[in-house]
């Protein structure tokens, strides 16, 4: 059945709703700041003034080097660590691995906020309050990667990895050489997915690190919001919402660009995996 | 030279496990022990068995915070589960143009920063200068206090979370639909069946499945819901929006870390239920899955 303008009118309307806030925030970011307060609809400027203004204002380069670090590294953690053991639950026959993959799945629905407190105590105990281990370490291997992965591989042929057995090859190298380029699609997925999780990461960066020098971006971002409610009453509140918005979009950017670079692995990997239950 | 082992599958395994057992079993433990006693962090703990447990459970901000959770939920799950599905039926039609367009539109704000979006919310939200009031005023309307009043606090946060996470739950619903062979619709059509009896009793139970993941992951994701009344409100007006998670945060804000273990428990039961009831009641009828 061919679409009607109906149709093309509620996606178009909730297109232009997912997207303009996102446009309005880029665009307003270069206006003068006394523009973004009396007139938020039209463009002005445009201006670097609330960029120049934020990055003397907060540390924000310490934070983006501070969230690549962490992303680097949970990222590699995750992309070596939960293909291997999907692979391993979704292909192989082992005593205890019902066992054990039901523990992945209790963990999936624990709520991080649970662990905060221990972990918290964990972390002063181990001394690694205000480090980068301890920025990583807690959760790099999510349980959602690793059931994310087993759907995945799952949906492969167990010939074709017969066929690599036959070849000689060992475990390791039918992953490497069979496995992984078959999965490519839900590597792209879990690559996405990771990096707006370890991006996305606040509550733990929060609680983990008190000294600006280890904070990442978002917590950075959220001490700009701090200044905003103790300045709502003082005369440079325009200020700060143009640094406001100059800092969202400069945290948007990176991630709409790896976005709109990896969308149709990212979208397909997600319908790929989905699917199979 | 071939390397298997019977070990092979357990190495495989063993790093989730490994970081599982140092700051996922450990901090458990700990916490379960911490529960029972009152400790500020510093100093001797006292055990005091159960006392966390019934303070919370008598306690009226305990329970409030509670509530203002579960209006969230009712202000995000159904809407987003019913919108999210029209919205996945009408891209799931081939004859669609801009496909593509639609797809990455409706998912961009998912792959926004949280905290830079909470930050944008307060600005287009705020009542004397926002962008929103801005507008009604322009159709001659008054302004409304979208994050100073108590009736709007939840409705404006709760929109912040549909906007940015509906993108995703339509790519799952999606998935969910494209399982479905088009020949089943073709069956139906020679049937006779209208349109919306077609998608009642075939595209519906066809997504059970999918609807019933979405429902149990935003379920966690709401009862959990820390950083969005964190940045825009702080859970004010009045603790309007002082949800579960934020409440949490409170007791560890304020050195209390035996009544917040406690508070983590009962929200992990909590949560452990919502989602089994959740799963059940999506079951399909017929017994798969």
């Amino acid at each position: 059945m061919k679409p009607g303008i109906g149709q093309y009118t509620i996606l178009g309307v909730l297109a232009i709703g997912f997207l303009y806030p996102i446009w309005w925030a880029i665009s307003s970011s270069f206006k003068p700041p006394n523009d973004i307060v009396t007139d938020p609809l039209t463009l002005s400027g445009p201006t670097l003034h609330n960029y120049q203004a934020m990055f003397a204002d907060v540390p924000i380069g310490t934070g983006f080097a501070n969230t690549a670090l962490v992303l680097v590294v949970k990222g590699a953690m995750t992309m070596v660590f939960c293909p291997l053991a999907g692979y391993a639950f979704a292909k192989f026959t082992f005593p205890g691995k019902n066992v054990l993959f039901g523990v992945v799945l209790l963990t999936l629905m624990l709520p991080t906020l649970v662990l905060i407190i221990p972990l918290l105590l964990e972390m002063s105990a181990l001394g690694w309050v205000n480090t980068y281990q301890a920025l990583i370490l807690p959760g790099s291997i999510d349980a959602f990667s690793i059931f994310w992965m087993r759907q995945t591989i799952a949906a492969i042929p167990t010939e074709l990895i017969d066929a690599g057995r036959v070849d000689g090859a060992s475990e390791l190298g039918i992953f490497v050489r069979v496995v992984l380029p078959v999965i490519r699609p839900g590597l792209a997925a879990l690559a996405v997915l990771t990096t707006m999780n370890v991006y996305n990461d606040f509550v733990w960066p929060v609680v983990a690190v008190n000294d600006t020098e280890h904070q990442t971006l978002q917590v950075v971002l959220s001490t700009l919001a701090q200044n905003i409610t103790g300045n709502r009453i003082g005369s440079d509140f325009t200020t700060v919402w143009g640094e406001l918005l100059a800092a969202g979009s400069v945290a948007m950017v990176p991630l709409l660009v790896i976005f709109v670079l990896l969308q149709r692995h990212f979208i397909n990997g997600i319908l790929a995996g989905s699917v199979k239950g | 030279m071939r390397v298997r082992t019977w070990l092979t599958p357990y190495v495989f395994v063993s790093p989730f496990f490994l970081v599982f057992a140092a700051f996922g079993v450990y901090p458990l433990i700990f916490a379960l022990q911490l529960s029972f006693t009152r400790w500020r962090g510093a100093g001797e703990a006292t055990f005091v068995g159960l006392g966390n447990y019934s303070y919370l459970l008598s306690s009226p901000d305990f329970w409030a915070s509670l509530g203002n959770s579960a209006v969230m939920w009712v202000l995000i799950v159904p809407i987003q589960v019913v919108a999210g599905l029209g919205a996945a039926v009408l891209l799931a039609n081939a004859k669609l143009r801009l496909r593509g367009f639609f797809r990455v539109a409706f998912i961009a704000p998912f792959v926004t920063p949280l905290v830079a979006m909470a930050q944008v919310w307060i600005v287009v939200f705020d009542t004397d200068y926002g962008l929103v009031n801005y507008l009604l005023n322009l159709v001659g309307l008054p302004d409304v206090g979208w994050l100073t009043s108590t009736t709007w606090s939840k409705p404006t946060l709760a929109l912040l979370v549909l906007w940015k996470t509906t993108g995703f739950a339509i790519i799952i619903l999606l998935a969910g639909l494209q399982a479905v062979p088009g020949q089943v619709y073709e069956a139906a059509s020679l049937d006779g069946a209208s349109r919306w009896r077609q998608f009642w009793s075939l595209t519906v139970p066809l997504v059970r499945r999918s609807i019933a993941f979405l429902v149990v992951v935003q379920t966690l994701a709401v009862f959990q819901m820390f950083a969005e009344p964190f940045v825009v409100t702080q859970g004010g007006p009045y603790g309007s929006t002082e949800t579960a998670g934020l409440y949490l945060f409170d007791h560890i804000s304020a050195s209390d870390l035996g009544t917040g273990a406690a508070n983590s428990f009962l929200l992990v039961l909590l949560v452990f239920g919502l989602s089994l009831g959740a799963v059940r009641l999506l079951r399909p009828k017929d017994g798969t899955s």
